[in-house]
């Protein structure tokens, strides 16, 4: 378990990270999102015991974290910087062997060539660093982080300058983290991201603005809806729907879009009373707004 | 230690990819050796005069009548002896002011090319981390200045008089060499690397650095004067001294080195 305990950092008079607490369990990808400045790499680096906050508490695995400790537990940490922070002029193996050694692995040989093998780097392994393409470098940057098997895993923009492939890559990456029940903590700008691996999301500006899972967020600032997409125009249904109880109808060109409770309940009923009215339905689907507008609604609020 | 001496392997890989690195370390090196041939050898030769004919070297043959490394040797051998065991204190420093541009890039180095953040996330402490960036330029160093050493006996022996290269193996001249060089070498590249870990520019930090020469070219010139004597006794002293002076710059290296500042000022 990850815990942070109203975990506050100011620089001067700027308050950087103002009273944040969440709990991580094994197992969870926690997205933190927010604009830039927000606080989302300086509250990273007070979970990785790099700098210290000027309140509250961090605990991993129930153990707090203080400056006394903090060598000993950074070792169960994995901390993925915004840049892949690669030496240029070593190879690939060199790079990952000294930091296995860093961490005292017992045998760091073995250690970096399972790394290599997990991240399908083995036939890159002798090239220098700087003859690698970014999302190659990030991959390697990935295997650095993982290296000692950390239980807590912290990235920073892990995609971020990445091309598709390579970003999905990473993505699949963190997914498989999940399923080795590691901790992982994600800042990204990217919510198309976070859409496909988080599963839960904090919206950071200096303080923990929502903290949810992606789908709580929408139900919370949007409602549940069902959209009905129809082969004719949909105003005409919209009063058969209000006289029907769905009171909160609305339409536009085709698509109707009705505010329920629960989508997967009342979408028989929505069917019926509209294939009664006579209308033509082509599809029904549970209408889920995306994250972006979530997260600027979430923003604007505050 | 075993993290100490990972990151100083790391390092030494490193300064092997870039050889050119230590290109003016060694230029500095190769001039320090040539200076004294210069003065002791070539120019009596051109000049078609002898050293211990000149008043200038009196002093010379005055101080080293009774110096058992010297007993034996003509006047013209004792001035060449005075001269090559002078000239030592500077062969042994010059290439570490020639390292000096590495440790004073040790540390902005890793933060410019953002190798820095993921090495500070490891268990590395501060201790750790400066021990192995002070090693990774005092091991070249001293390698070099063992070469240089190696290369100014040879020359000694193949170009001096016959027995002059013996006032070199003498304790005073073997304690300058394997033993104030080194330890000042050391206090040196702790002071640059403790500069590196507080500026935010190299430039600012090479700059600093070399401002450690100076009292290297004081004590060559007190030397070469007669107003200071590097005798045994005096380099037992000066040894307990720098040691006094490297665990105080460790301790000041540890104290100064702060983590946070580096990570969030240091742009």
């Amino acid at each position: 378990m990850l815990t942070a305990s109203h975990l506050t950092r100011r620089f001067g008079d700027r308050l950087a990270v103002d009273d944040v607490s969440f709990d991580l369990a094994p197992g969870e990808i926690f997205a933190l999102l927010g604009p830039n400045g927000a606080g989302k790499t300086t509250t990273l680096r007070m979970l990785a015991g790099l700098i210290r906050p000027s309140g509250g508490a961090i605990s991993i695995g129930g153990e707090a974290l203080t400056s006394s400790n903090a060598p000993r537990l950074r070792s169960r940490v994995g901390f993925l910087t915004e840049t892949p922070g690669l030496w240029e002029r070593l190879d690939v193996r060199h790079n990952l062997l000294v930091y296995a050694r860093l961490h005292g692995l017992p045998d760091p040989d073995r250690a970096v060539d399972a790394a290599l093998d997990a991240f399908d780097m083995r036939s890159r392994a002798r090239d220098a660093a700087a003859h690698l393409s970014k999302g190659l470098k990030q991959r390697v940057a990935l295997a650095r982080t993982l290296l000692h098997q950390p239980d807590v895993v912290l990235l920073d923009e892990p995609t971020s300058g990445l091309d598709p492939e390579s970003a999905r890559e990473v993505r699949e990456l963190i997914l498989r983290l999940r399923h080795e029940r590691r901790i992982v903590l994600v800042s990204t700008h990217n919510l198309d991201e976070v859409e496909r691996i988080a599963t839960r999301v904090g919206i950071l500006r200096s303080r923990l603005v929502a903290m949810d899972t992606p789908a709580a967020l929408r139900a919370r600032l949007f409602g549940v809806r069902v959209r009905v997409a129809l082969s004719e125009p949909a105003y005409r249904f919209v009063h058969v729907l209000i006289d029907a109880g769905f009171v909160d109808t609305s339409d536009e060109g085709s698509n109707l879009s009705i505010a329920v409770k629960d989508a997967a309940a009342a979408a028989p009923h929505i069917v019926r009373v509209l294939v009664e009215a006579g209308a033509d339905i082509q599809t029904v689907t549970a209408e889920k707004p995306p994250l972006e507008q979530v997260y600027l609604k979430l923003l604007d609020q505050e | 230690m075993t993290r100490v001496l990972a990151l100083l392997e790391k390092e030494l890989a490193d300064l092997r990819q870039n050889p050119a690195l230590f290109v003016p370390a060694a230029l500095t090196g190769f001039f320090s050796i040539l200076l004294p041939f210069i003065v002791a050898i070539i120019v009596p030769q051109v000049a078609g005069e002898r050293l211990s004919d000149s008043s200038d070297f009196q002093i010379a043959i005055e101080m080293y009548r009774n110096e058992p490394s010297v007993q034996g040797l003509d006047p013209e051998g004792a001035v060449q002896a005075w001269i090559f065991q002078q000239f030592l204190v500077l062969l042994v420093l010059t290439p570490v002011a020639g390292s000096m541009s590495v440790a004073a890039y040790s540390v902005i180095g890793e933060k410019q090319a953002r190798t820095l953040e993921p090495l500070l996330a490891t268990p590395l402490t501060t201790f750790e981390l400066l021990a192995a960036k002070v090693l990774g330029s005092l091991v070249p160093a001293l390698l070099l200045t063992l070469a240089c050493f190696g290369l100014y006996v040879g020359g000694v022996a193949l170009f001096a008089q016959p027995g002059v290269f013996r006032a070199l193996f003498t304790p005073r001249s073997l304690g300058i060499v394997f033993l104030l060089g080194p330890l000042a070498a050391l206090a040196a590249l702790q002071l640059a690397v403790c500069v590196s870990s507080r500026v935010n520019d190299a430039r600012s930090a090479q700059q600093i650095g070399a401002l450690i020469i100076l009292p290297i070219a004081a004590l060559l010139v007190m030397q070469l004067t007669g107003s200071f004597q590097l005798t045994a006794p005096v380099i037992a002293l000066v040894a307990l001294a720098l040691g006094g002076v490297n665990t105080v710059l460790m301790l000041v290296g540890i104290a100064l080195f702060d983590r946070e500042s580096i990570l969030t000022r240091w742009k």
